[in-house]
Parts: C-alpha cells; structure tokens; sequence
C-alpha cells in the first residue's frame, strides 16, 4: 500500500513538472518528427517506387510497426541506466540508500514518471495523424488487437525497464557503462524493428530478435503483422519469460552491488 | 590574432583534451570500442533494408559503409576537436561563457575547443575503416582520392558551421538546451538514414534548406560518379553557410549577458 502511494506520488509529482516545463515534450516533438516522420516519408517513396509491395508486405503495416516502436521510445524507459549511473558516480545513492523506500523501485517509477506525459500527448496528436493520412490496416480491427496491444505494451514496458536497469547496474562494477548501453541499446534498435520493420527482417535475423531478450522488449512492433493473431501467446510468453529472468538477474545483481558500496558520509 | 596563432591555440587545446581524457585509459579505451561497434549497427541495418528493397536511388549496400564512412569522420573530428560548440547552452545558462569571454583568444575558436567527445575518436576511427573499405570495393583511382579529402574537407566544414548555427539558438531561448537539442536532432537523424531513398523534394529539403545531405550522402555520390558540378555545388553551399554561421555566431554572442556569478564561470 505505502509502495503504491508512493509510486502514485512520484508519477504525479513529475507529471505536473513537465507539464509546468515542457522542454522534455520539445525535444520528444523533434526527436519523433527526425526519426519517425521522416523514415516514413522516405518508406512511402521506397514502396512507391517497389509497386507498393516489399518483402510482401505494404506501405500501411510497416508505417504503423514503426510508429510503435517510435511511440514507445517516447517513454524513453532506457535512461533508467545512465539515471542509475549518475547516481553512484556523483555519490547519490549513499544518499537514496538511507531512504526508506527500494531504490530500485523509487528509480522505475521516476523513470515511468518522466516519460509518461511526452508519451500521452504526442501519442495522442500522433495516431490521429497517422490514422487521418494512412488508415487503420486490418490487422488493428481485430478483436484481440487492443487487449493484446495493451498486454505486450506493459511486458514491453517491464522488459524494457529490467534490462536497462540490469546494465546500469554494471555502474557498480564498471566507472563508464557507456560503452555497454550503446550496445544494448542498438541490439534493441535493430532487433526491436526501428529503421528496418520486422516485416522486412531476413528469417535468421527474425528468430533472433523472437527469441533474445532485445527483440522481446519491441515485441508491440509485432501487433500490427498478420501473424499475431494466431501467434500473440508465444510472443507474450516469450516477454514473460524474459521477464522472469531478468527480475532474478535483477535482483541477484542488486544484492551484490549493495555489498559494494560504502558510506562515507559527510 | 593572426590565423596562425588561432591554429596553434587550436591544436593546443585539443592535444590537451586528448591527454585528460586518455588519463581514464579503461574508460578512454571502451568508449571508442564501444562507439565502433555501436557504429556498426547502422550499417547492418541498411544492408539487411538494402537487400529486401534492392538497389534505391543507385546506391548499392556499399555505397551505405562509404556514407557511414564520411558521416563518422566528419562526426569525428568535428566533435573531437569543437565539442565545445554543443555546450554553448549550457555555458550561458550557467555564466561559464564569461571566462571564454574574457579569453584574448579567439571566441568561437575557444569555445569549440573547450571540450572533447571521446567516443567521436571511436567515430573517426571507425570511418577510417569504412572509408578503406569502400575505397577497394570501387577501386579508387588517383583522381578519386583526392576527392575523398577534398570531399572529407568539405563535409567536415558544413558539419560544423551548421552545429554553430544551431548552437548559436542557445542566446534566443531561456531553455535553450532542450531546444538545441530537438534542432540538432531534426539536423542530423536524416544523415543516418539511406541516401538513395531521398528524392525529389525531399532531396531539395535536405540539401538546401536543411543541409543534411551534404555531410554524407552527396559526397558518396560525388566520388561515385565524379561528379564536378556537385562538386562545385556543394563546395558553394559550404562556404555560405560557413559565412552565415560565423554571421549568426557573431550577432547572438552580442545578446549574451554575463550572469556574474561569484565562482567566475564554474
């Protein structure tokens, strides 16, 4: 109860700062309309001068996979690991381990609180947009579409959160995790159907992002391909069961990482 | 200051750099690993695009490890040598401009060369191993080797005067960071991308208005084709927009007022 009003408090105590300070929503506007709009245009030209068809799929799937995996990234659950970072290397977590709260717990949802209301409102804007210029393909107005959109979405979530957390753990360990986010970070970009949709992946290139743990955090990318409505559980399990995984290394690296710390006080 | 001693200054200040970041050797060490190998992703997924969609705009999978190899050199050695120029925001908000300001060195030279980007060498390095690559699989002629430097020049130059255009933003907003930031992002995301699939007013956009293109994807086809008339045309476009950001740096550094603070800048 008393981690849930706490989790309630953090979320709106940073909700209400960005929409006072809405310099994180400028950034996320941009960042959205480089990456996204952009790669959509160039996309529609690409199909336009293929006949419309590529790798068998159209314009119109692979516009919405990749706005899913733009959208999503809005959230930006990834800085969780450079958060974690700062805080052992400007001495912050002395400060936040004597609290009494979880640690990691306080950092999740600080992270879901920062990124919530870039999310919510360019989203917004963004689908209808998407909607009014391309449609809606087939594939959403299944009836499964939106229950199983939310469910992957929130494993997406958890899965996103423990693997970054999991690296920006390594801080303990290691003085730059730099070097290590950006290769995780990029296995998920390619894996997780960015530039390049999953409907246009080579077959080995698509078992690996099915069954690695990067591909599983991108797995609302799928939603929109015409297999997901017979293969939607697997995916789901596949998130689960990374997700189990992740919250056993999670916990087991915590644990050791808390052994690592002195206070110094002062 | 004759040019000269600009230029001494210059290669001072940035031998300096270079010997406080490498003093972190582990840390030095795995940021230009990192960054070579966190490179890599974007040529992997431009080749797997480039082997559904096919040839685009005549640009062959090649032709993306020659773009990737002019982008990451200009990339860095720019930001090797001037990250500075992308921490004006910062400095203005926090007063640490007046030191630079009270510098009888060159303004712009002393602020570019204020900080280094260590994981840009991992860039450059990585360039250099695209750049030899590309340069046996078209089998470059003399001629084609001086137009890679002259190009490399050329590239680096319109880089450059265009992150000063858009740091210089940083004396007209109260929260110029963020805004910087989502400017920067609009600039430079579209060089990344494939750059076959811009055409027509997308290719006008990216040239003239937004000069993206220059920093790769024109000189990938300029060496290609030797073309001389792009050539020309490029070299152009740099030297005005050189002049208009030198113009721009000039007229915005006049709205910076001190903030006086007790530390003197830091």
């Amino acid at each position: 109860m008393k981690g849930i009003r706490l989790s309630k408090k953090i979320v709106a105590t940073l909700v209400k700062d960005q929409v006072n300070y809405p310099s994180r929503l400028i950034i996320d506007t941009f960042g959205l309309i480089a990456r996204c709009g952009i790669l959509l245009i160039l996309y529609w030209y690409i199909f336009k001068i293929n006949g419309g068809v590529l790798n068998g799929t159209t314009f119109i799937f692979t516009a919405w996979s990749i706005f899913f995996y733009f959208s999503f990234s809005v959230l930006r659950l990834r800085d969780i690991s450079r958060l974690i970072m700062q805080d052992i290397q400007s001495g912050n977590i002395e400060v936040l381990f004597s609290k009494p709260m979880s640690y990691l717990f306080y950092r999740i949802w600080w992270q879901v609180g920062l990124g919530v209301y870039s999310f919510v409102v360019i989203n917004f804007f963004a689908t209808i947009i998407l909607i009014l210029m391309l449609g809606i393909p087939s594939t959403m107005t299944i009836g499964i579409f939106i229950p199983t959109y939310i469910l992957t979405f929130i494993f997406s979530a958890v899965l996103s959160l423990l693997l970054y957390t999991v690296v920006g753990l390594l801080s303990f360990w290691i003085d730059d995790i730099n070097p290590i986010y950006w290769i995780v970070d990029k296995a998920v970009m390619i894996l997780g159907g960015s530039y390049l949709p999953i409907a246009l992946f080579p077959v080995l290139m698509y078992k690996i992002a099915l069954y690695s743990p990067f591909g599983a955090t991108l797995f609302v990318t799928h939603t929109v391909s015409e297999s997901w409505k017979t293969n939607w559980y697997q995916l789901v399990g596949i998130q689960f069961i990374w997700i189990v995984i992740f919250v056993i290394l999670t916990f087991i690296m915590f644990k050791k990482a808390k052994q690592r710390v002195s206070v110094n006080g002062g | 200051m004759s040019i000269k001693n600009e230029i001494k200054f210059a290669v001072y200040a940035i031998k300096k750099n270079i010997e406080s970041s490498a003093e972190l050797r582990t840390s030095f060490l795995m940021n230009v690993l990192g960054m070579m190998i966190n490179n890599v992703a974007f040529i992997l997924l431009w080749m797997f695009f480039a082997k559904s969609a096919g040839p685009i705009g005549g640009w062959t999978p090649m032709d993306i490890i020659g773009m990737q190899g002019f982008l990451a050199i200009s990339y860095g050695i720019v930001l090797s040598a001037g990250n500075g120029i992308r921490k004006v925001a910062e400095y203005t908000a926090s007063g640490a401009l007046d030191r630079f300001m009270l510098s009888p060195k060159n303004l712009l030279t002393r602020i570019a060369t204020s900080s280094m980007n260590v994981s840009a060498i991992g860039d450059l390095f990585f360039g250099i191993v695209c750049m030899t690559i590309y340069s046996i699989a078209i089998h470059v002629s003399l001629i084609q080797v001086f137009l890679i430097f002259a190009l490399l020049i050329i590239s680096m130059v319109s880089f450059f005067s265009i992150i000063i255009i858009i740091y210089s933003t940083s004396f007209f907003f109260i929260d110029a960071n963020n805004v910087t930031t989502g400017i920067y992002e609009l600039y430079f995301t579209p060089a990344l991308f494939h750059g076959g699939a811009f055409q027509g007013i997308m290719r006008f956009v990216f040239t003239f208005v937004v000069p993206t293109l220059l920093i790769a994807s024109i000189p990938v086809e300029i060496l290609k084709n030797i073309s001389l008339d792009k050539l020309l045309m490029i070299f152009i476009l740099t030297i005005v927009w050189l002049l208009v950001s030198i113009f721009i740096f000039n007229k915005a550094i006049r709205r910076y007022e001190s903030s006086n603070l007790m530390t003197f800048g830091n």
